[in-house]
């Protein structure tokens, strides 16, 4: 008996979906664990630590409103001036053909964030737990741990599973790292994030547009921290590649279309800069040749039938050509796989919101988590109706945004009031 | 010790849906996807009331019929939510059954109708445990416990995460029932539903009687019990009248 239409419905939706939940999973945990100790032992405990984000203003729980509110601003604004320029210059570096450089730069990057504030984090775990665990031994491991990271980052023929692990781990470490932040300029710097987001990818000269563009254009991988949520079928990341662009050739469209980059700047100094980026091209060809009824089901589409048919369609040329007749249904594209991409950066945001979220009541985070999860799907879906470069942050960080008041000063009391009572409905 | 009372509290009310979604839905993507916009539904419809009741809250007197009112009128939106949730759910039949036959492939078995309402149940039960069991479990982590006034037998927790899971089970349960019943556009079920709700809600006031758990829990079980075999053997009666349809058909 054929097996029904829903058995692979959305997989790509939740294979995007799904690590992104790890990764706040894991982050409301190590919030939750960590904040009532609240200190990194690196962090100087009496006072805030100060990052790039808070520069100008440091805020004091005993500040009025409107001092909090300014600073909030002031400090975003600076940050985000900041992001800016760090990606404008990554982007000319891009354009001269620096690729081996800022690959570098991004291993180190990741090498550092991996040692300094993994190791940090690592450390206040196994103190708080009162871990015994000798110096050496960690020493080794965590330096081992960081080098396979940094291997693994734009690594070929890594296994795709272990640069998806890191990639999370990345995120997992930045975000707890950000969580540090006061309140208030946690949120002014979210909501900022998402308008630079929108900006710097939409409008035209955008430097992450750019970005995408030039990298579409020389069909190259984008030299940035992203997550691929490709299908673990295929052997090797450089073997993807190439099936799609063959793949784009034959069906005669032009090149996988990127959501979104998007650049941050790490307490410590240093840059990484993360994007995401989606190549959707089958379902662009798919729809050129079924183009009746493209809103919402193309990105259903793609997805339905790319079991199995991976491997014995090595040569997408005479298949395309064969598939041309027939219409939709076959599996030919869907051979020649190259996933959705979510850049880190949406990665640590989206979890920042949550872990913000988790230190007023595990309520909240439910709501941010619900909140966040459908903008990402909204997001994914809008994508397969564009077929560009979108960004990530805008839809999820408003609504997360929004739950979390609406939660807060809503429904906590709301819910409060009955359940305390016993009621329930 | 305490961690493990709170794990067991959260165990005891979403334990049963956990094995449902590992086993049934964690299979199938969209059965997820189904479930997660169920759950922000729920979520959605939760905020409109209370912003609804915003301004009445917190009650001054220790009066019951305020949350007699607050509780039908809850049990009717929600009554009338699910109502608009089947008909975008038909809307999303059509959909899918038309993407199937462009795929050549067959078109939704009754099963998937069926787990598709479960899914949208469950999502529903879900989202009722979070809120109203598991976000005000974070004290049960720490030192200390809570007993309620009125019912001093158990923690206060421990009662909820009881309640809970009879929800759990009534919303998980009733979907399948209604969506069944608009299908087949049958009045019983139709009307089933909403009544065991409403029901199933005003239960609860019992508890405002000192010591009132002690029976409020067991009818809450009942009807729990009453939906979980309805459902049963409904479901029954409609796979084995549409096997008989297919043996006849070949």
């Amino acid at each position: 008996m054929e097996g029904s239409i829903l058995d692979s419905l959305g997989k790509e939706l939740i294979g995007v979906m799904s690590p992104v939940s790890i990764c706040m999973l894991l982050v409301v945990l190590l919030v939750s664990i960590l904040s009532p100790s609240s200190s990194f032992p690196s962090s100087p405990t009496p006072t805030p630590i100060v990052t790039a984000a808070n520069l100008v203003y440091s805020e004091n729980p005993s500040d009025s409103t409107t001092q909090k509110f300014e600073g909030a601003l002031l400090n975003a604004a600076v940050f985000i001036v900041l992001i800016a320029v760090v990606t404008f210059i990554l982007v000319l570096l891009y354009y001269y053909n620096f690729t081996n450089f800022l690959k570098h730069y991004m291993r180190l990057s990741a090498f550092l964030i991996l040692t300094t504030m993994g190791g940090a984090i690592f450390l206040s775990l196994i103190s708080h737990f009162s871990l015994p665990f000798d110096a050496p031994t960690c020493f080794l491991s965590l330096f081992n741990f960081s080098v396979l990271g940094v291997v693994s980052v734009f690594g070929r023929g890594v296994p795709i599973i272990i640069t998806q692990t890191y990639t999370v781990i990345l995120g997992i470490i930045t975000a707890a790292w950000f969580t540090q932040l006061p309140e208030w300029t946690t949120w002014g710097l979210l909501v900022a994030l998402a308008l630079y987001d929108l900006v710097a990818v939409l409008a035209p000269g955008g430097p992450l547009k750019i970005l995408v563009e030039l990298s579409q254009s020389r069909d190259d991988d984008l030299p940035a921290l992203v997550y691929e949520a490709r299908p673990t079928v295929s052997t090797s990341s450089g073997g993807g590649r190439r099936n799609g662009g063959l793949g784009l050739l034959v069906g005669g469209v032009s090149d996988n279309s990127s959501v979104e980059l998007q650049n941050l700047a790490t307490t410590i100094g240093n840059h990484s800069n993360e994007e995401i980026a989606v190549d959707d091209e089958r379902e662009r060809m798919r729809n050129e040749r079924s183009d009746d009824q493209g809103e919402t089901i193309p990105l259903v589409v793609a997805n339905s039938s790319e079991i199995g048919v991976v491997d014995e369609e090595r040569s997408p040329l005479v298949e395309m050509v064969a598939g041309e007749g027939r219409d939709g249904g076959d599996g030919n594209e869907e051979a020649m796989t190259a996933g959705i991409k979510l850049g880190l950066g949406d990665f640590v945001f989206y979890s920042v919101l949550v872990g913000r979220a988790a230190m007023y009541d595990l309520m909240t985070v439910y709501a941010c988590y619900l909140a966040i999860i459908s903008g990402l799907a909204c997001t994914l879906i809008l994508l397969s109706v564009c077929r560009r470069a979108l960004p990530a942050l805008p839809i999820s960080i408003a609504l997360g945004v929004i739950f979390y008041f609406l939660t807060r000063l809503l429904m906590e009391p709301f819910v409060v009031q009955t359940s305390t009572n016993l009621m329930m409905f | 010790m305490t961690v493990a009372a709170g794990i067991g509290y959260a165990l005891i009310a979403l334990g049963p849906s956990l094995s449902l979604f590992i086993s049934v839905i964690a299979k199938k993507p969209f059965l997820i996807l189904t479930v997660l916009s169920s759950t922000l539904l729920w979520l959605v419809s939760l905020i409109m009331l209370s912003g609804l009741w915003r301004g009445f809250l917190p009650f001054k007197s220790t009066a019951w019929w305020p949350y007699a009112i607050l509780v039908f009128t809850s049990v009717c939106f929600q009554e009338g939510l699910r109502i608009l949730l089947w008909k975008a759910y038909l809307r999303l039949e059509d959909m899918l059954d038309a993407f199937a036959d462009r795929l050549s492939k067959p078109r939704l078995f009754l099963t998937d109708k069926m787990q598709i309402a479960l899914a949208g149940g469950l999502g529903h039960g879900v989202a009722h445990a979070v809120f109203f069991c598991l976000s005000l479990l974070t004290p049960s982590f720490g030192p200390a416990t809570y007993y309620a006034d009125r019912c001093t037998w158990m923690p206060f927790f421990l009662i909820s995460a009881i309640i809970a899971l009879a929800f759990v089970t009534i919303h998980t349960f009733s979907m399948v029932i209604a969506f069944n019943g608009y299908a087949e556009s049958k009045r019983v079920d139709q009307y089933f539903v909403p009544t065991v709700h409403l029901i199933a809600g005003m239960l609860t006031l019992i508890n405002f009687a000192p010591g009132g758990c002690i029976i409020s829990i067991p009818l809450l079980y009942f009807m729990a019990a009453l939906t979980l075999i309805h459902c049963g053997k409904m479901a029954w009666r409609r796979l084995v009248d549409e096997q008989r349809r297919g043996i006849t058909l070949q």
